[in-house]
């Protein structure tokens, strides 16, 4: 492992945090607003809904300040290094979508969660 | 119009052409990132220097066109295929990104890395193939 690593993984860990809360928010928004149709005037009736809900603008605080985090992970490391190391938010999704939602983890979801596990180690190694 | 599992070449490659379009959204990312290579962040006012800059490059803001894009053909895409079919088309960008980054951004990948790559690439298909199984739940009642 490069020096300094451990530092830009937590940066990681912390951006894909922001990551998974911000869809945690807007799976509950959306999964409350649900569209019978698909007309314009249920298009945007459904639009007017998910702005007039205060929640959608934290979410929108968490992509940006996602996307700063990311920025400035970009300035430190590789390309290759970071994006693949990125692929954690599958397995903090997967917890929390378990947790919060109550969504059931069947066999195959942890099976891929610990090969990406196992990825995510070798590429930090690497 | 229900979601099916049976992909047409059109949508194949509408599906392709959104890892092109994460890959190039992260070349963006990265080369509106690379000028501050060594720009200190010790406190709060140098993060929103840190964003102030980063908010002046062009790259930044054709990486958001991009990614605005992406989400477009994402959301149009998901109405008319499964998403177990649609994620591991749409994950090849874990192959392609390191191969930009060879390339025009001149990162070495050893072996090391690119086997941690092919376990995630697995993983992310496993993950995606498992919304069928909560699927064959919901069906049964």
């Amino acid at each position: 492992m490069r020096p300094g690593i451990i530092f830009i993984i937590s940066l990681i860990v912390l951006e894909n945090i922001f990551d998974t809360l911000r869809e945690l928010i807007l799976k509950t928004a959306i999964n409350n607003l649900k569209i019978e149709r698909y007309t314009i005037k249920n298009i945007i009736a459904f639009i007017l809904k998910l702005i007039s809900n205060p929640w959608i603008y934290l979410a929108l605080l968490f992509s940006t300040l996602s996307l700063f985090l990311w920025l400035f992970i970009l300035s430190r490391i590789d390309l290759s290094l970071a994006f693949s190391l990125d692929s954690m938010h599958y397995i903090f999704i997967a917890f929390a979508s378990g947790l919060f939602l109550k969504e059931k983890l069947g066999a195959l979801r942890w099976l891929g969660t610990i090969s990406i596990v196992i990825g995510i180690v070798l590429v930090a190694f690497s | 119009m229900p979601a099916s599992k049976n992909i047409t070449f059109k949508l194949f490659l509408f599906l392709i052409s959104t890892d092109f379009l994460e890959t190039f959204t992260h070349y963006c990312f990265k080369r509106s990132a690379m000028p501050q290579s060594g720009f200190q962040v010790l406190n709060i006012g140098d993060a929103f220097m840190f964003a102030k800059i980063s908010a002046l490059s062009p790259f930044l803001w054709l990486g958001l066109l991009s990614v605005l894009l992406t989400f477009i053909i994402w959301s149009t895409i998901l109405t008319k295929i499964d998403l177990s079919v649609a994620v591991p088309i749409a994950s090849f960008s874990y192959v392609f990104i390191p191969l930009v980054s060879m390339v025009f951004l001149h990162e070495t990948i050893g072996p090391l890395r690119w086997t941690g790559i092919a376990f995630i690439l697995t993983g992310v298909i496993l993950v995606s193939l498992s919304s069928k199984e909560k699927e064959k739940e919901a069906q049964t009642p």
